[in-house]
Formats: structure tokens, C-alpha cells, sequence
């Protein structure tokens, strides 16, 4: 340090001496000059000034990147010298200026003279350099005469101070030197010819302008640099007597007069990423073939060599041989088929359906062609009906020979009472021998023995975790482990002292399994204890459709769901969640089990939208949207109403029935007056001719209504009844004999005329309802006209005294006796036709050309239209005389 | 081996606290009898002798280190030494073949000509060291002839010409082994100098014909050959004369 700080003052010294000697002499010399300063150090620099007195060091300051120094950091030497001591941080490279105040005018005028910097690089100080490493490739038969060594460049470095690496490299023996320098951490050294059985001593140095540290030195032998080609021509040979093992040739890369070799061997069954490597042990040194032992038969094998130098343990290794695959010869299988009985229901009652399945044994050894089969019923019956061993040949083919995804093939598919047990023998059989016979008992249903206890069965890692307690029976030899999902079943057995295991099988995810396990005691199976479990759950992919269960009420409804499928399910269902809104949302959960619920407290006259959502533990899924709208009356409502409505109507028929029962007699009265029997009048017969009594026949004495039959004219009788009315109308006192009866409404009840008491009416209708006409009523004998000519006219013309109508009867008693007597005479019964009709005339007319007239036979003698005003009154047959000036009171 | 002197001195030195702790005693007892001076200097005779003995041990133990240690390095001098000598002979019968290979026609005649002022291939001297000497002393014969057919080659040659390749690594080999049969000989005998080569430096043959250069060549890298094969020969008889065997360091002497 003490010499440090003098040759920094004898470098001042000489810098003054130089600087005094210039004209435009600097007054301010900094020392050191253009120092590299290590990071995390301090620096001390010194500002002196020169052949001037103007100024002092107390006039100096220090400016490191344009920034000024605290004065804290000077130290003033002297009164010509300041010291500024700075630590070094900063990466960069700074410029260190000493400056000097404007303390005169000259100063600020040559500011150039009072100034001087210099340069700060700043850098690490190198660090040794680590895993110096070495090697030198093998060129064809020979070695290279290139040596590349690499090695890991420790610390840290500026770019003002770049660490630089030397590679050295000495031959110990000729003492030939050789070395590198680079940058990098690597560095190639080239000899004439690589120097084979020669000690080499290589190490590698750091160094910058801070300092230079050594690497430790690699001292060896020259061959443990070479790294030589892999072995070439590797051959593998599987020779069909030995089934287990392979051997391997190969050809050395190297002459063994450069180098000895040792080799080290791999292999791996085919497909399989984790090597098996032969022990260093097993393998001499300078082998050129080895044969693998202990291998499994009819396997494919991949197989790779490595050789290095034998003399040193840590010289390189060669690349790895390309793997040359080789398939090992078959064998006969070793071990037993996994035999194993899938029990279903049977077809018929009280039967199982067994089928018998098994698995190739685990080593097969080969392609097995077939299975030899054997099943014995109970005391030795053997079921398949022969007392041999039955072949059940199977084909195979490429992929399903595949050792992690062992196949079963369904040997026998029985029906098997329940009460019956059977015992099964397989053995499995390849092209080089028979396997040891596998056993099963399929035991009588219901007297299997116990079960395993407390089954518990989970996910972890991606596997299905199963762990149980085990029976209390000490003659259980094995577990089985089944599993079905989509009539799919596989099995795995576990040894018997196992509690925990991981089904080994490709399961899906997502996908419901049924797992059971069944203890077996020397080959009887005993009860199984399932679980259903999933590899991993997620939530439905559908949601449970909804719909109502009946019609909605006014506020309830019930609402019914179907259960997801098990294969849209995808998880265990923990809960069922209702969804439900009209105005406002809500939402029920419900227990897993219910497929069923009835909503309450709904508004009535209100649409909900419901919907019902299916939860696992992975998540919630929606199904379908269904909408209904509640009632406005409640259920019974509208049917107490009409059922009220309709016994109250009920109630009120019944009634009026009663009422008119009972006072039937009161009501005909008020509807139909007593009308006085005329035949029982007091009145005596009134005619200007005859005596007012006229001998009336017995015939006339009926009483009541009797219709006239028109069989002619039905439906002219309107028409006729209107020309008759005109006609009255024209002779208000000339009525037709077209006069109704009672109220007028009789058709053609009478071919008379019949006389009204209104002298007044405008028309019939009038007439009709005014008053009550005496009508002529023709009895049900019939109406037989008059006929002047061939009987005296003896009718009798009574009258009542009454002014009520007159029933024919009583108006026209000689009519009767008309009437009897005109069966003797039809010609004349007819006349009622025969009046102011041209068209019934017509008719009447052609009906006589066509036909014998019976019954309307018209007389030559009959009037016509024209004639019949003057016909009238000279009617001498008529008993009923006109009553020209109408009805002249009696 | 350290085990045993530590236990060694400790039973003396054991010995000696319990001699001092009986002096008071034995010297009461000297005064009264004379017999008790005697017997004192006997048990300190007594402690010499073992003093002496483990001293004696020591040295013979750190000779036979020693000695151990040189005939290891001895052994594995000779190793490293045979195994160059034989990959040299490996590499001067291929470029033997090489050589003849591009020589063109009438090559295995050329190769059956001979040649003056080509180094003996025998090695000469009866003592071992002598032997070996003469070995190195060959070696460094052989030197400058082969640069001689470099040059004659390199003129025939194409430059990337295989045999000139080999010719370069012969030479470079040739330098190598006769710098391992000296530090061979070195170990085995530090205390004799290798003898220089008998007659000052090597007699190269005149100016020849390209003919002649051929002939030469040949003549040379045969006799060189045949001359690594006395070597190895030599070596493998060299082995059991002069490296003895290896004596375990860690043998107990007890």
C-alpha cells in the first residue's frame, strides 16, 4: 500500500515535470491516471497543482459525472494537493474531473488550465473457473488431433473489463506446451497428432486488468479425453433354445492398440422407457459380445452398447448404439390363466347365468392358441359333457397382444341353478406347451362365505383407490377386484395380504363403475362387497326434463322430473335444484332420491318458468325450461257452482211439476175456461124454417172436436184460406165457408161460410181477435157438401143462446145428418173445393179425367168463379142461410 | 502402520509415569539396599531398547515406501511406455501399407532393396540400462530420417496425400516414445545419464533419384518397424527384471 502511494506521487512528479515543460501548460494534474477500479472498492485520486500560485487546494473541488463531490470525501494533502476518496458502485465508466473555482478573473478566463479528469473503468476481478471438462472425438480409426475443453465461467464481468480466458494445455512427458485465449468459455487446442499414452495437464485461466486467477488443472491421461464412437455393428441373436436370454455381438469402434474399452450394456422391454442395465461387473473389459440372461420369453427386446476407456473410471463415455430390437423365442406359458366366472341372472327361474371368462396368464410366454376347459358339477359330474379336457381355440390378433391390456375371452356361458355349485379348470395353451391348471368354484348361490369390511373407495393421482378389512377367515388365499360400467367387466387380482390397492385398469372418466370385491378361499369365492365410484366426476351433461304431474292448482303444482341416465350423469347426483319464476325467482333444493315435488304458495292466474338442475360435486347442469300457468278458480270451484245452479233448477222443475199436479184443476180453469156443453143447453133450437128442435140423431150427439181428413187440398189450404179471407175482405159479410174455429186458425175446418159478429173488421185477423166467432164445425164424419137436388135440405139451423162459439156440433147438427147422408152421395162432398179456386177447379178437373172420382166428384151443375156470387143465395141445398146483412141477433 | 507407533509410545511412555511415580519409593529404597540401583538402570535400558526399535522400524517402513512408491511409478512408466511402443508399431505397419500403396507399381520391390545409412534395428547392450539406452538412442536415429522421407514424399505426394498424414504422425510418435523411454529410464535409473547417441548426428543418405527416394523410404519405415518390434519385445522382458513387485503400503509390520 505505502509503495502504491509512492509510485503514485513519482508519477505526479513525472507528470508535473512533463506538463511544466508546455507552453499552454495545464495547471491541475490528476493522479492516477486512467485507472480500472474493482466494484464494491473505493478509490482515492489526487488533484495537484502546478506552477501556479494563484490558487490553492482549497480553491479545487471534484466533479464525478457532472455531478460535484461532497467535500466531505477531500482530503487536502497540502496546500497544493486534494484528495477525494469515492467508493465504486457504479458499472459504468465515469469521467473524475478536478476543477478549480473562479476565484479571479485569469481563472475564469483559462477555465481549460484549471481542469483534469480522467477515466474510471470499473470491472470484477475474475473468478476461477469451474467444471473445466475436456474432450477429443474420435476422427475415423484414429483420434482427433483436436482437444475441446469447456468449462463454467464464474462471476461477473463489465464490458470496460472483460474477463479473457487462456487455456493451457502442457504434454508432460516431451513437456510440448500449448495454449488458447478466448472470451468464451470454451477453447479448442490442435495438436500435430494427438498424444496417445501421454499425461496431459490442462487447466484454464481467468484474467482481466483487476487480476488473473487458475482453474484446478485436469491431469490425465490423454485417452480419458477421448471420447470414441458407440460400437459398430450391433447384432442381436435369439436363439430358440435359450427362451430367456439374447446375445449381443458387436464390432470395437477403436483399435485396441490406441485404447482398451470397457462397455456398458441396456435394455428395455420394447415400448417401455425405464432400462435395465447389466452391472459393470458382468462385463470384461475389450468384450465384443455378452449374452442377456434372465429374460422374458416371446418378448421384444430393445437393446443398446456404450463403451469408454477401461483404464479410468471417469473418462467419457461413447453415444449410446442405436437400439437394435430383438423378440426373445417363445416358451410355455409360466403360471396360470386368470380365470374368473361373471354371474348373472339366468333365463329361467331359480338359474344364474354363469360365463366362465379368462385371462391369458401373465407370462404367456407366446401366442396362446387356446384353452383347455373342464367343468364339474357337484360329486365330480362333469357339466360339459365329457370327461376329457374340452380345447376352446381363440384367435388373436396383433393388438390384442398387448401385455398392459390384457383381454378375457368368454370360455363358457352356462346356466347354473342356484342351488347347484360347479368347479371350473382351465389351462392356456401356446405353440411350445400348456400352462398349470387355474381352479375357480362357482359356489351355490346364497351360501357364499363372508365378505371383506369396511370397503372404501376414492381417487388419487389419477388412480381408483380401493382399501377394505379384510374377513375373519383364515383360509383366504386371494382377492379378486372386479369392476363393471356399460356391461363392461374386468377384473385384477390382489394377494392376500393386501388392504390397499389401485385398480390397474383403463378406466374412463366421467364414467360410473361398479366395484366389488371378492375374497377368495382356495378358489370359493366368497360374498363381494360393491361400491360404486367414479375415476373423476363432472357435472350432468343434460339436465332432468320436468314436467307437471296432473294440471296445476291455483297455488300448487307438482312437478315430476326423470332421473338423468347413468351414462349423461357423469358424476353422482348430490342434490336436485328447482328452479321456478314468474315475477320473481326462487329456487328449491332437493335430496338426490325425490323425483318429485310439489310447489307451493304460487299466485294463481300466474306463468312460471320451472326448470330442474342436476348437481354432482363437479357442477350444476340446467335441463329443459317448462311453463305453466296456475288456475284462477281452484280445483271444485266452478263445479260446486253449476252442480248448485242445476239442483236449484232441478228444484225449481220439480216444483212447478208439484204445483201443476196439485193444482191442475186451478190452471186448466185459467187456461182453458169450462166451455158449457152446448148439448146440455137450455136454449132451444132457433130456425126461421123449422122447428127450433130438429130431430138430431143419435150420430149428432158427439160431442167435442172432430177433424175433418182432407186428404186433397193440404197445401192449397192456406192459399185458399187467403183467397177466402181477399174475399171476405171484399164482402165483409160474405165469409167463406173458410172460417176458422176457435181464433181463426182452423184450416178449412168448415166449408161454410162462417158468420162473424164484428160488423166493424178490417180483416179476419181482426175479426178473429176480437171476437169469438160462432163457428160450423163439420164433424169427424166428415163434411159431405149439400145437395139440394138429391135431399131435402133438412138442416137444422141452431143458434145458441150463448154468446159463446158454437162447436159444430152444435152449430151444424144437420150437417151430421149432411154427412151421413152423403155417403150415399160422394159427388156432392166436394163442394168445398168447388168455391172461387179456377186452379183447384183445374185440377179437380183433370183428376176426374184421370180417375174415378170417389171422393170430390164436381157436379156439372157447379158454379163457377163467376157465377158463384149468384150462386149463393140460390144455393138450395144449403141449411145454412146466408146472413147477407151479417149476423142479426136471435 | 501409524496406529501401531502410536501405541507403541504410548506403552512407553506409560512406563516411564510409572517409573517416576515410583522413584520416591525406590529411592528410599536404594538407600538402604544396592540392589535397588541395578534394577533401575535395567528398566531404563529397558525403554531405550524400545525407543530404539520403534525408531529403527520407522526408517525401514519410510525405505520400503519409498521404494514402493518408485516401483509403482516404475510399473506404471514400463506400462505407458509398452503400450506406446506397441501402438507405434500398430501405426508404422499401416503406414507401411500406406506407403506401398502410393508408391504405384512394383512397390513390394522397392521394399525388398537395401539400404546403407538406415539405423539397425537391434537393440544393442547387454545390462539392461544399456538396452534401454539404446532404445532411446535409436528412437532419436530414426528422427531425422524420417523427415527425410517427409520431404522426398511431400515433392511425390500429392499434400493431401494419407501418407504424408502418417508420415507426420509417425515422426510425432517416434518423439513421444523415446521421450516416455526416458522418463522410463529416468525412474529406473536416476542416477545414470542417458548416453547420447554414439558418433555425433545422424548420417542422412546423399541426394537420390526419385527411385532411390522410394527404395528409401520403404527401407526406413520397414526398419522402423522392425525395430518397435524389438522394442516391444524388449519392454516385456524388461518388465520383470527391472520393476519389482509392489509391496501393499498399508501392511502391518506387527
Amino acid at each position: 500500500m505505502v509503495s502504491a502511494r509512492v509510485l503514485q506521487l513519482l508519477w505526479l512528479a513525472f507528470l508535473s515535470a512533463l506538463l511544466t515543460r508546455g507552453e499552454n501548460e495545464n495547471h491541475l494534474v490528476v493522479a492516477p491516471q486512467s485507472p480500472v477500479l474493482e466494484m464494491g472498492t473505493t478509490f482515492t485520486a489526487t488533484c495537484m497543482i502546478i506552477n501556479t500560485a494563484e490558487i490553492t487546494s482549497d480553491d479545487l473541488y471534484w466533479n464525478l459525472s457532472k455531478t460535484i463531490i461532497p467535500r466531505e470525501q477531500y482530503t487536502k494533502v497540502n496546500r497544493s494537493a486534494l484528495n477525494v476518496t469515492i467508493s465504486v458502485s457504479n458499472e459504468n465508466c465515469e469521467w473524475l474531473f478536478c476543477l478549480c473555482k473562479e476565484v479571479s478573473a485569469s481563472i475564469a478566463l483559462n477555465k481549460g488550465r484549471f481542469i483534469h479528469g480522467i477515466l474510471l473503468k470499473k470491472g470484477y476481478r475474475p473468478v476461477k473457473p469451474e467444471n473445466l471438462t475436456c474432450v477429443a472425438l474420435q476422427e475415423k480409426i484414429y483420434i482427433s488431433s483436436i482437444i475441446t475443453c469447456r468449462w463454467d465461467s464464474v462471476g461477473r464481468q463489465t464490458k470496460d473489463v472483460p474477463t479473457k480466458y487462456t487455456l493451457y494445455l502442457t504434454v508432460t512427458l516431451p513437456g510440448e506446451h500449448f495454449n488458447k485465449t478466448t472470451t468464451e468459455n470454451r477453447a479448442q487446442i490442435t495438436f500435430s497428432m494427438f498424444p496417445s499414452f501421454m499425461e496431459l495437464d490442462i487447466w484454464v485461466v481467468a484474467h482481466n486488468q483487476l487480476g488473473a486467477v487458475e482453474s484446478e488443472h485436469l491431469k490425465k491421461e490423454s485417452d480419458c479425453f477421448v471420447k470414441t464412437n458407440p460400437p459398430a455393428d450391433v447384432r442381436v441373436i435369439s436363439e430358440r433354445s435359450f427362451p430367456t436370454s439374447l446375445l449381443i455381438n458387436w464390432t470395437r469402434p477403436i483399435d485396441k492398440g490406441l485404447m482398451g474399452l470397457t462397455y456398458q450394456i441396456r435394455f428395455s422391454k420394447n415400448a417401455s422407457q425405464s432400462w435395465t442395465y447389466v452391472p459393470r461387473g458382468e462385463t470384461s473389459n475389450d468384450i465384443q459380445s455378452f449374452r442377456i440372461q434372465n429374460l422374458q420369453p416371446d418378448t421384444v427386446y430393445v437393446t443398446q452398447v456404450r463403451c469408454k476407456n477401461a483404464k479410468e473410471s471417469y473418462c467419457h463415455w461413447s453415444d449410446w448404439t442405436h437400439g437394435v430390437t430383438k423378440r426373445t423365442p417363445e416358451d410355455r406359458p409360466t403360471g396360470k390363466p386368470d380365470l374368473w366366472a361373471i354371474i348373472s341372472q339366468g333365463d329361467a327361474m331359480n338359474e344364474r347365468r354363469v360365463q366362465i371368462v379368462c385371462k391369458d396368464p401373465v407370462f404367456a410366454n407366446g401366442w396362446i392358441i387356446g384353452f383347455d376347459i373342464k367343468i364339474q358339477g357337484q360329486k365330480g359330474k362333469v357339466m360339459n359333457g365329457s370327461l376329457k379336457w374340452e380345447r376352446i381355440p381363440v384367435n388373436r390378433s396383433e393388438e390384442d397382444y398387448h401385455p398392459t391390456q390384457r383381454k378375457f375371452d368368454v370360455l363358457k356361458d352356462i346356466q347354473l341353478p342356484d342351488r347347484k355349485s360347479v368347479k371350473v379348470e382351465v389351462i392356456a395353451v401356446n405353440s411350445v406347451g400348456a400352462s398349470a391348471t387355474a381352479s375357480l368354484v362357482v359356489p351355490e348361490k346364497g351360501h357364499e362365505r363372508s365378505p371383506v369390511e369396511a370397503l372404501r373407495i376414492w381417487t388419487q393421482g389419477g388412480q381408483l383407490w380401493l382399501e377394505w378389512k379384510p374377513p375373519n377367515k383364515s383360509a383366504l388365499s386371494e382377492y379378486v377386484v372386479e369392476w363393471v360400467s356399460d356391461n363392461q367387466v374386468d377384473w385384477q387380482r390382489e394377494n392376500r395380504s393386501t388392504r390397499l390397492t389401485a385398480i390397474k385398469g383403463n378406466l374412463k372418466r366421467f364414467v360410473c363403475y361398479s366395484v366389488s370385491v371378492y375374497p377368495i378361499y382356495s378358489g370359493w369365492p366368497g360374498k363381494a362387497a360393491k361400491m360404486e365410484a367414479y375415476l373423476e366426476q363432472e357435472a350432468p351433461l343434460k339436465g332432468p326434463d320436468v314436467r307437471l304431474n296432473g294440471k296445476p292448482g291455483r297455488t300448487h303444482a307438482e312437478l315430476v322430473w326423470t332421473e338423468i341416465s347413468a351414462r349423461e350423469r357423469r358424476g353422482f347426483i348430490t342434490n336436485y335444484t328447482i328452479f321456478y319464476s314468474s315475477d320473481t325467482k326462487h329456487t328449491v333444493v332437493v335430496p338426490a332420491n325425490t323425483t318429485s315435488y310439489t310447489l307451493t304458495s304460487l299466485s294463481g292466474n300466474t306463468k312460471y318458468d320451472i326448470c330442474i338442475g342436476a348437481s354432482t360435486i363437479a357442477g350444476l347442469t340446467i335441463g329443459s325450461t317448462h311453463s305453466f300457468t296456475t288456475l284462477k278458480y281452484e280445483d271444485g270451484v266452478i263445479e260446486f257452482i253449476v252442480v248448485g245452479a242445476s239442483l236449484g233448477f232441478l228444484f225449481v222443475v220439480i216444483m212447478t211439476l208439484l204445483l201443476c199436479v196439485y193444482k191442475k184443476d186451478v190452471i186448466k180453469r185459467n187456461f182453458w175456461p169450462q166451455i158449457p156443453n152446448p148439448g146440455e143447453s137450455t136454449i132451444g133450437n132457433w130456425s126461421p124454417d123449422y122447428p127450433l128442435k130438429a130431430e138430431t140423431p143419435k150420430e149428432n150427439s158427439l160431442s167435442g172436436i172432430s177433424v175433418l181428413n182432407v186428404d186433397v187440398c193440404d197445401a192449397k189450404c192456406v192459399f185458399e184460406e187467403d183467397k177466402t179471407s181477399l174475399s171476405l175482405k171484399k164482402d165483409k159479410y160474405l165469409s167463406e165457408e173458410h172460417s176458422s174455429g176457435i181464433g181463426g186458425s182452423s184450416c178449412m175446418s168448415s166449408p161454410r161460410q162462417s158468420v162473424s159478429d164484428s160488423d166493424e173488421g178490417g180483416d179476419i185477423a181482426d175479426t178473429t181477435a176480437s171476437t169469438i166467432q160462432y163457428s160450423s164445425v163439420v164433424a169427424s164424419s166428415g163434411y159431405k157438401g149439400q145437395t139440394p137436388s138429391t135431399q131435402p135440405q133438412q138442416a137444422v139451423f141452431s143458434r145458441s143462446e150463448s154468446t159463446q162459439p158454437l162447436l159444430d156440433c152444435e152449430e151444424n147438427p144437420d150437417m151430421q145428418e149432411v154427412s151421413r147422408q152423403s155417403q150415399h152421395f160422394p159427388t156432392q162432398s166436394c163442394f168445398t173445393h168447388a168455391t172461387g179456386n179456377k186452379d183447384g177447379n183445374i185440377r179437380l178437373e183433370a183428376e176426374q179425367q184421370n180417375e174415378p172420382l170417389n171422393f170430390c166428384l164436381l157436379d156439372k151443375r157447379l158454379p163457377t168463379e163467376e157465377q158463384s156470387p149468384d150462386w149463393l143465395p140460390v144455393t138450395p141445398a144449403s141449411s145454412y142461410m146466408p146472413q147477407l146483412g151479417g149476423y142479426r141477433p136471435q | 502402520m501409524t496406529n501401531v507407533w502410536f501405541l507403541s509410545f504410548k506403552k512407553v511412555f506409560q512406563q516411564c509415569d510409572y517409573d517416576k511415580s515410583a522413584q520416591f519409593a525406590c529411592d528410599t529404597e536404594w538407600r538402604m539396599n544396592g540392589h535397588v540401583k541395578s534394577m533401575y538402570f535395567q528398566q531404563f535400558m529397558q525403554l531405550a531398547t524400545t525407543l530404539l526399535t520403534v525408531l529403527l522400524l520407522m526408517a525401514v517402513n519410510s525405505t520400503r515406501t519409498v521404494a514402493a512408491s518408485r516401483n509403482q511409478q516404475c510399473g506404471n512408466s514400463l506400462q505407458q511406455t509398452l503400450k506406446l511402443s506397441r501402438l507405434t508399431q500398430k501405426e508404422s505397419v499401416d503406414l507401411i501399407k500406406t506407403y506401398k500403396a502410393s508408391q504405384g507399381e512394383m512397390s513390394e520391390l522397392i521394399c525388398k532393396v537395401s539400404v546403407n545409412n538406415v539405423p539397425d534395428p537391434n537393440i544393442s547392450g547387454l545390462e539392461p540400462s544399456e538396452r534401454i539406452a539404446s532404445i532411446y538412442t535409436h528412437l532419436q536415429a530414426f528422427l531425422p530420417h524420417f523427415k527425410r522421407v517427409y520431404e522426398q514424399q511431400t515433392d511425390l505426394q500429392l499434400p493431401t496425400s494419407p501418407l504424408l498424414t502418417e508420415l507426420t504422425r509417425i515422426s510425432a510418435r517416434s518423439r513421444s516414445l523415446a521421450a516416455v523411454v526416458n522418463s522410463f529410464y529416468q525412474i529406473i535409473f536416476p542416477n545414470l545419464p542417458l548416453p547420447e547417441p554414439a558418433g555425433g548426428a545422424t548420417t542422412l543418405p546423399p541426394p537420390q533419384n526419385i527411385f532411390q527416394q522410394k527404395v528409401y523410404g520403404c527401407v526406413v519405415l520397414k526398419t522402423y518397424k522392425e525395430f518397435l518390434s524389438n522394442v516391444s519385445r524388449e519392454l516385456r522382458t524388461i518388465k520383470s527384471k527391472v520393476c519389482r513387485r509392489r509391496i501393499p503400503i498399508n501392511t502391518s509390520f506387527f
